[in-house]
């Protein structure tokens, strides 16, 4: 009985908790789920994005005081310039080879990365600590932090606006009607190339932002993106892989997965539910996830 | 014998090594060389025969040490016994994971290896009342051939030279036999290797379940040799992408390739630690940066790895 | 009995009707010519036909015994092998081991094999390239090593798709007496070919399909001259304009 009174005052709150951090996983999401949609890559190295973008805030914040959310706006080139330049350094050769190669290629890079943060920065956990690091919004009885709801804020603008440019904007038409046909985009003069060069960038940037702000809210080490990405990547497969408003609805469906599960089987065990979720959704519609079987050679 | 000789070679050295080396530190270098390689081995067997890529296979790896260690200090059963629970816990994970591996392809499948090994990270890191949680569990030592403890190395040397060539002659068997052809097909089109009257699910199932008994039994011997399980390292998905880089840069789909890849990465390891060692704790990071550089490199410009690199080389003269 | 029945057989995708209601036997021993243009349904038939697509209705029965409903490796091993409309060798390994593969369906000895393999080659005209990876074979080479594949299983029934699609025009005569010598050999064969020269040529019997229907099946010359054919064909032909 207690069980369930404390259950039905903990709703909305729980809500709440779901809505911001789906928000702010979908923007990881999003990025990871754009590659592969339009290049056919799973990155693997996403998590270390996030992670230099968490690193980004640390050090502005620590050597030159600058608020994470100003950081924002200088972020944004410097990860656009980050993506173009691991595309044409990494990717770019490997854009038209087997599966393998491309998953060992972003692995490479993932560890690449990561040692480049450990040997430069340690393995210490960082903090990033503003002012308004401890502040609590409180609303009809559910509380939050407000870097949480920020990040939300700025999670959602960014999630629209890329939805807004993959939908409306010349080069978002181009970028989808490569990832159709490679072929005859390239046919009718699409540089494909730079397309994937742009798609990857976009991506990295997407995910470099999520890292800045997420570092208020967390550890900042080198390894700290796993954890995420592996959430990402529950998202992304949730949602069908590739497919943008899946993975919006996927972070959702996650979020609320570790929300409720933490607070019923405490934060500990959480991780292996989205987990189970994930070889759960693999085993029983993979065929969706993954388009249908021939469907490439229909009616030929 | 034909074919052999590299083998011969690479094997008879190792062989001999306890009889000329008497440094300790070599000797170690050398046991966990043959560690490493037979599980890149044993990770080639799925990864490399049957192009089943995991990035998972710490999971095995991680069930072999730990039910060895879990015997031994809970019920004070020979690790003999846990190497071979763990190698039947091992087999029904790998037909799980094989089972997957029928309806996901490529980055899915990967993906799906990472998901079990994180789970098992997850489990054995939390349950306490059963592992000692993320403490890790000390691997007691008792002298004696049916509890596996040997404090001399050079037994240690002929025990990993032992799974070596175990793991070789399987995957010679792999190359030359029936099965190997039609894994082979499997891994170059499934369509079209099913469309020959290739069984194909049934024998990828089989190759990974194969395989992760294989680095189960492994995971065994090296929890053994070095007396500690660490849930994160044993579990990692470092461990994973360590056996797939060992049989890539060898060569994947070769019977020698992973040895000889296990020696080049464990000893720029080793040299890298030494080196970096007296400077400072996080330069030890280096070495991994030149792993993961070396990977990029490999699969882009010599995707067949070095032993696949030398076969082309002496076909084509 | 007949050898093989193909009964009833639709095959929808989504709200696409690939294949509807198809119907039409095969002798033992019969070349038969599968045409219609592009979207026609031919390709969709004999995925269905080995198994690789299931059909919403009907099946396909070969000597009696039933093949829907087998996976594509057990109807293989039922006798019936293919070629791929878009060629799939095994890219990483030599010709010869291509073909051995496919021998190694009934030979369970890897040497016995490798020779059925060796003849094989020797029969299409590749065995001097026997030790040369499959991707440095033209396209041409490719039709025939793909063929040999095929024929290494020792099937009774032959699919090829598009025997001559995307070769030069030099590589065809071969190509087609290729086919008539399997056909010689008392294989049955059901042949999908867009070229109208090289069908009449070893085809006695053509079965054409337009929009996933059967619109004419009979003697090859009645079937080329067929209205219905011809108008399918034609329609196409100011489609593409």
């Amino acid at each position: 009985m207690c069980i369930i009174r404390a259950s039905v005052t903990a709703v909305p709150q729980l809500l709440v908790s779901t809505v911001l951090l789906g928000g702010i996983y979908a923007l990881i999401a999003v990025g990871l789920t754009l590659i592969f949609g339009i290049m056919r890559v799973v990155n693997f190295a996403h998590g270390e994005f996030l992670m230099l973008g968490m690193y980004l805030a640390f050090w502005a914040f620590t050597l030159l005081a600058l608020d994470p959310y100003v950081l924002l706006f200088v972020s944004i080139p410097l990860f656009f310039g980050a993506g173009l330049l691991t595309y044409t350094l990494v990717m770019k050769g490997v854009i038209h080879a087997s599966h393998n190669v491309q998953i060992f290629t972003t692995v490479g890079l993932s560890i690449a990365l990561q040692n480049v943060a450990l040997v430069l920065w340690t393995g210490d956990f960082r903090f990033v600590r503003p002012w308004y690091y401890s502040v609590v919004v409180r609303l009809g009885g559910t509380a939050f932090n407000l870097s949480q709801i920020a990040a939300f804020v700025v999670s959602v603008g960014f999630t629209v606006a890329l939805f807004a440019f993959m939908k409306w904007s010349y080069t978002g038409r181009v970028m989808r009607a490569t990832a159709q046909d490679r072929d005859a985009a390239s046919l009718m003069g699409i540089d494909t190339d730079r397309v994937y060069g742009l798609t990857w960038a976009i991506g990295i940037v997407c995910v470099g932002v999520a890292g800045v702000l997420l570092a208020p809210l967390y550890p900042v080490y080198p390894t700290a993106g796993l954890q995420f990405v592996l959430l990402a990547y529950v998202v992304v497969v949730l949602g069908g892989l590739g497919d943008m408003v899946g993975a919006l609805l996927g972070s959702l469906i996650v979020a609320a997965v570790e929300v409720v599960g933490s607070y019923v089987f405490g934060t500990a065990w959480k991780e292996v539910l989205y987990f189970l979720l994930f070889i759960a959704i693999l085993l029983i519609r993979p065929a969706g996830l993954f388009g249908q079987r021939g469907t490439e050679t229909l009616g030929v | 014998m034909r074919g052999h000789w590299p083998a011969l070679v690479v094997f008879g050295l190792a062989a001999l090594a306890p009889f000329f080396v008497r440094d300790a530190f070599l000797l170690d270098s050398l046991i966990l060389i043959l560690i490493w390689g037979t599980l890149s081995a044993a990770w080639n067997v799925a990864g490399g025969y049957a192009g089943q890529v995991s990035l998972g296979h710490s999971a095995f790896f991680g069930i072999g040490a730990y039910s060895a260690a879990l015997l031994a200090t809970r019920w004070d059963l020979s690790p003999w016994l846990g190497l071979m629970v763990g190698a039947l816990l091992s087999t029904g994970a790998g037909l799980i994971i094989g089972y997957l591996s029928n309806r996901l392809r490529g980055p899915y499948f990967v993906l799906a290896t990472i998901a079990l090994s994180q789970v098992l990270l997850i489990v054995a890191s939390r349950w306490r009342g059963f592992t000692e949680g993320s403490e890790g569990i000390p691997v007691p030592f008792r002298p004696g051939f049916w509890t596996l403890g040997f404090a001399d190395k050079a037994t240690w040397v002929y025990i990993g030279l032992g799974a070596a060539l175990v793991l070789y002659l399987i995957q010679r068997h792999l190359e030359g036999s029936r099965t190997g052809h039609q894994l082979a097909a499997i891994r170059e089109d499934e369509d079209a290797a099913q469309s020959l009257g290739i069984a194909s699910r049934r024998l990828k199932v089989m190759a990974v379940a194969g395989s992760a008994a294989l680095a189960s039994v492994c995971g065994t011997l090296w929890a053994q040799y070095v007396g500690f399980v660490d849930p994160f390292y044993v579990f990692s998905v470092d461990l994973s992408v360590r056996f797939a880089l060992g049989a890539i840069i060898g060569g994947t789909g070769t019977a020698l390739g992973p040895f000889l890849g296990s020696f080049l990465i464990t000893t720029l390891e080793t040299y890298l630690r030494a080196t970096f060692a007296g400077i400072g704790a996080g330069l030890v990071g280096i070495y991994l940066i030149i792993y993961g550089l070396l990977l990029i490199a490999v699969v882009r410009f010599v995707p067949q790895g070095l032993a696949g690199w030398v076969r082309d080389f002496a076909r084509r003269r | 009995m007949i050898f093989l029945s193909v009964a009833g057989i639709t095959k929808r995708f989504g709200g696409v009707v690939a294949n509807r209601n198809i119907s039409f036997d095969v002798a033992a021993g019969e070349l038969v010519g599968i045409i219609g243009p592009n979207g026609a349904g031919k390709s969709t038939l004999f995925e269905v036909i080995t198994g690789f697509y299931r059909p919403e209705t009907g099946e396909v029965r070969l000597q009696g015994q039933r093949l829907t409903g087998l996976s594509p490796d057990r109807v293989s091993r039922q006798g019936v092998a293919r070629t791929f409309q878009k060629l799939r060798p095994f890219q990483g390994m030599t010709v010869l081991g291509n073909v051995t593969v496919g021998a190694l369906q009934k030979s369970h000895d890897v040497k016995q094999a490798r020779k059925e393999a060796q003849e094989i080659l020797e029969r299409v005209g590749l065995a001097d390239k026997a030790d040369a990876y499959a991707r440095t074979l033209s396209t041409g080479q490719r039709k025939r090593l793909e063929l040999a594949r095929a024929l290494a299983t020792r099937p009774r029934l032959l699919l090829l798709d598009e025997v001559t699609g995307g070769v030069d025009q030099g590589s065809i005569p071969g190509l087609v007496s290729l086919v008539q010598d399997l056909h010689r050999a008392g294989i049955t064969l059901l042949v999908i070919e867009h070229n109208m020269r090289v069908i009449t040529a070893v085809a006695q019997r053509i079965v054409a399909l337009y929009l996933g229907e059967v619109i004419a099946d009979g003697p090859t010359e009645a079937v080329t001259r067929d209205r219905r054919v011809v108008e399918a064909y034609l329609g196409q032909a100011y489609a593409e304009r």
